[in-house]
This record gives structure tokens, C-alpha cells and sequence, in this order.
């Protein structure tokens, strides 16, 4: 490469943030040093970072799939560990955009808020995100707490909502993550909201092996699972509605850095949001966890198949 | 940092953390409950066993490396091995406990049982004793140092693993350390921690008195 050219793709390199600045009403050549308040640019392209489950992955390539389609340079960083390693690293600049669910987010950010429907938690959201940050329109897709029984027990007692399990007060072992014996939504809500007394709490894991085995086994009667697991259908388990909205609204939500938060990106993942249902999530979990597919692969068949990519 | 300790020292004294089903001389009997069983369980297991193979010779090849493949054998996951097997009960983690210490024993007691002088046992033979009086009066007590050294070691391992009982819904001074995990409560972790630490080094420290009361005519 001759010096000319060299020069040619330096000058082409650094033009495309100037313009994108200047645009914004930003004098700034230094996009990253730039002043956020006129919104971000995805022209440097963008990386996407994910925390380390399944399904948080699966969103991760579903965003880089519909973001490729609309241009955008991306970069995937996937299974980068739990909600207090990977927002850090959006703050710090690390990653810029993230797949995030809006009553765990919230839960995070703002512990003591109980907002609980989908609306009002987009803007105790978007209150509560340190500046810099912000979350795009959530998609219909959720993947919330949701408390489970067997078939045989729900037709034992009548059980069909949460409402019901009052009715059998002193009678049913609860099992879940230890966490949620004192969690607003766990055993702490359902006794203030439903009146619900549990016979016994059992601290198991996380809708893991110990608390599917337990519910399976019989040693619990009722289980606090997500409702995206696929383990629901196959055992024919019974999810107990919610009538009086307890459990907060967990829809998928992008969470990106204003930076890099254009016209482009929220239309390609405001597009994801729209198709994507929580059946399909839920599918799509499964082809990764009991069919060992890739979560790249089955993201990027998914995003061909629904015409995003 | 400070904080934190203040906060530590109010949970271990406070009265109300030591009253009632989650409190600490609660959860602190279940914890030596579930240990002391686990060790004597191991015990009854791993001492005639480790006794029968230094007494004979026979059997050491395959016991020593089963005892070392015990040791290997993830303790997390044969709980839940056990659990997902035979359902919730302490049975997974007793299992798990004891195949923590049993290899603890049964190596000390076969390494206090060839160690003892090849000459002294030769002479007992000579006196006219039979195996069994060998085994007993003569290479037992020479060995005791050694077995008691293994039994505190197996006793030190299962205390402070007896917080996975915690992990499946059970109590003991784990409870402190799952729940505070759980519930991002730093001062139950530390608590839960200092106290399972203080119990194992109590208990040590009891048993090595112990040791030195029964052993205070020996010279050596």
C-alpha cells in the first residue's frame, strides 16, 4: 500500500464520524468523546454483549441478525456473565447494547420500585437509567417468574390462578431459589396480594434441576419457574395466572448506550420486537438447550425464516 | 470495609439472630448434627476397613486409589446425583458427606497401621498372640495417633461442606451462606462463614486435647 492510499483510508475512516457528528450538531471528530444529548450514531458499528444464559444469548444474535440486515457493522460478545459484569461494561464503553428484560432491569436499577405493568415500567426505566444509557420500545416476547403445579395437583385442589392457592392455606410446599422467600415476587407478594400461606418454603435453585426434580418428584407442590422454559409443556405443568398483576412485566427490552442509539437500530430491533412472540423465544431456547444447536445458527435461521434478515 | 465488620459483629451478638428456627443455636445444632452423623457414619465405614487391609496387606492398591477417587468425586454434584435419583432428602447429602471423609480415614488408618514397627508385631506373634489380639493390642494402640489425626481431618472436611445440606432446602450454618448469597445479604455470608470456621477449629482443637489426654504417657 502506497502512502496515497493509505492517507485516502485514514481521511474516508474519519470522515464517516465527523459527518455522523455533525449531523447531531456535534463539532466533536471524536465520536466516542462526543456530547450524547442530539442521539448516537451505529455507523462506527456496534457490539453487542450478552449475559451468561441460553436465552440471553439467542436475543444477543437475533439483535446482530436484524442489525446486520439494516447495515449496521456488528460484533457479538457473548456469555459475558450476570447483570453486574455486562452493565458495568456498557457504561464503561465495552459493549453497546444489550438484551434486557424490564422487571429484572428495573429490579436492578431500582429496587424498591414496584411498578408492575409494561408501560409505567418503561418509564420508571428510562428514570432510572444512569445517563448514557436507555432503553429502546420493548418487544411482545417476555420471559417472567411464573409459579407452576403439576397437572394431578392442580386437579387435586382446583388450582387454576394464584388466587386459588389461598383456599389451601397451611397445605402446599413451595419451591424455589432461596432468594424468593423474601422477594416481592415470591412468598413475600403472594402472602400480601393473595393471602397465600405455604405449608413450607424449600430453598432449591433457580428453574434449575433441584426445583424441576422436586415438582417432578412430588417433594413440591408448587414451583417457581420462567415462563420460557420448555421443561412447562413437556411435563404438561400447569402455570397459575396472575389475576391481580403481581408479577412484574418481564418483556424483552433493548438496552443500548445513546451513543450508539440511531433511527437504524430502533427500527431493526422495534421490527424484532414486533415479531417475535414468547412461544417462539421459547423454541427457540429449547433448539439450543435440548437439541445443541448453535445459538447463532438458530438465531440467524429464525431472523431468514420471519423475513428480518 | 469497616462497616461491613461493625455490621458482621451486630449480626453475631444481636439476640434476636440467635432465637428461633433461623437462628443461629438453631442452625448451629443442625450443622454439628449433620457433621458428627456424617463422621461416624464415614467412621464405622472407613475404620474397620482401613484396619482390615493394613492388618493384612491385602486390598491396599485397590483401596487406597478408591479412597483417592472419593476424594476426586465432586461433592455438589453427587448431591444432586443422589437427589435427582432418589428425591429430596438429607440422603443425598449424607451420602455426599461421607464420601468426603471416608477416604480421609481409611488412608490415615492404613498409614498408622504400616507404620507401625514390622519387629514389635513379630515379636507379638512370637509371644504366641493371634491375629486378632496383634490387631488389637498391639498395632491398634500404635496406630491410634495416626487414625485419630485422619478421623479429625474427615471431621474438618465434612464441617465445613455440611453447608451444602442449605443447597437442597435443608438447614445448618449453610443456610446463612445460600440465603445471604441469594439475597445479596454480604453480612449473612461472612456470618454464615466465620461461624462454620469457628466451629471447625473448635471442634479440631477439641478433638487434638483429646488425643493429647489419651497419649500423655506416650514419649514419642
Amino acid at each position: 500500500m502506497n502512502r496515497r492510499t493509505l492517507l485516502g483510508g485514514l481521511f474516508a475512516a474519519a470522515s464517516v464520524p465527523a459527518l455522523a457528528a455533525c449531523s447531531g450538531g456535534i463539532t466533536s471528530l471524536n465520536e466516542s468523546s462526543g456530547s450524547t444529548a442530539g442521539g448516537g450514531s451505529s455507523k462506527g458499528g456496534i457490539t453487542i454483549g450478552t449475559a451468561n444464559f441460553t436465552e440471553n444469548q439467542v436475543l444477543g444474535y437475533l439483535y446482530a441478525a436484524v442489525l446486520q440486515q439494516a447495515g449496521v457493522k456488528v460484533k457479538v460478545r457473548p456469555n459475558l456473565g450476570t447483570r453486574e459484569i455486562v452493565i458495568p461494561a456498557l457504561k464503561a464503553g465495552d459493549i453497546d447494547l444489550l438484551p434486557e428484560y424490564q422487571g429484572a432491569l428495573l429490579n436492578y436499577l431500582a429496587p424498591k420500585d414496584a411498578s408492575a405493568e409494561p408501560g409505567t415500567m418503561q418509564n420508571a426505566l428510562t428514570l432510572a437509567l444512569p445517563a448514557g444509557l436507555q432503553v429502546l420500545p420493548y418487544g411482545q416476547a417476555a420471559d417472567s417468574d411464573c409459579f407452576v403445579v403439576t397437572r394431578a395437583t392442580a386437579r387435586k385442589y382446583g388450582l387454576t390462578s394464584l388466587a386459588d392457592l389461598a383456599g389451601q392455606n397451611g397445605k402446599l410446599v413451595i419451591g424455589a431459589a432461596p432468594e424468593v422467600k423474601k422477594r416481592r415476587v415470591g412468598a413475600v407478594g403472594l402472602q400480601e396480594v393473595y393471602g397465600v400461606e405455604f405449608k413450607e418454603f424449600k430453598s432449591l435453585d433457580s428453574d434449575g434441576p433441584l426445583v424441576k426434580g422436586a415438582l417432578k418428584k412430588g417433594d413440591v407442590d408448587v414451583a417457581n419457574l420462567f415462563t420460557t422454559d420448555t421443561d412447562i409443556a413437556a411435563n404438561d405443568w400447569v402455570v397459575l395466572t396472575d389475576p391481580k398483576n403481581l408479577i412484574p412485566s418481564q418483556h424483552i427490552v433493548p438496552l443500548i448506550a445513546d451513543r450508539k442509539a440511531d433511527d437504524t437500530v430502533r427500527k431493526a430491533l422495534a421490527r424484532l420486537g414486533n415479531v417475535l412472540t414468547t412461544d417462539q423465544l421459547t423454541q427457540l431456547n429449547s433448539q439450543v438447550d435440548n437439541d445443541k444447536k448453535d445459538p447463532e445458527d438458530v438465531a440467524a435461521a429464525y431472523a431468514k425464516q420471519h423475513g428480518l434478515a | 470495609m469497616f462497616e461491613l465488620f461493625k455490621n458482621l459483629g451486630t449480626w453475631l451478638t444481636s439476640g434476636s439472630q440467635w432465637a428461633g428456627q433461623d437462628g443461629i443455636a438453631h442452625r448451629l445444632g443442625e450443622h454439628l448434627q449433620y457433621s458428627l452423623l456424617a463422621t461416624l457414619i464415614a467412621a464405622a465405614i472407613g475404620l474397620p476397613l482401613g484396619l482390615l487391609i493394613g492388618h493384612t496387606g491385602k486390598g491396599a492398591f485397590v483401596a487406597i486409589n478408591l479412597a483417592s477417587f472419593g476424594r476426586a468425586l465432586p461433592t455438589v454434584g453427587l448431591v444432586v446425583l443422589v437427589f435427582l435419583a432418589g428425591g429430596l432428602s438429607m440422603l443425598p447429602v449424607y451420602v455426599a458427606l461421607v464420601a468426603l471423609a471416608v477416604p480421609a480415614i481409611v488412608t490415615n488408618t492404613y498409614a498408622g497401621m504400616t507404620a507401625v514397627d514390622p519387629d514389635v508385631k513379630d515379636a507379638a506373634r512370637g509371644q504366641g498372640m493371634r491375629g486378632h489380639q496383634v490387631l488389637l493390642q498391639v498395632e491398634l494402640p500404635l496406630a491410634l495417633p495416626l487414625i485419630m489425626t485422619g478421623l479429625r481431618l474427615a471431621l474438618i472436611q465434612v464441617v465445613a461442606t455440611a453447608t451444602i445440606a442449605a443447597y437442597v432446602s435443608f438447614g445448618g450454618l449453610g443456610r446463612y451462606v445460600f440465603d445471604g448469597l441469594a439475597q445479596r445479604d454480604l453480612v449473612q455470608v461472612l456470618g454464615g462463614a466465620v461461624l462454620v470456621a469457628v466451629v471447625a477449629v473448635v471442634l479440631d482443637l477439641l478433638l487434638s486435647s483429646l488425643q493429647r489426654f489419651l497419649f500423655r504417657h506416650r514419649t514419642a
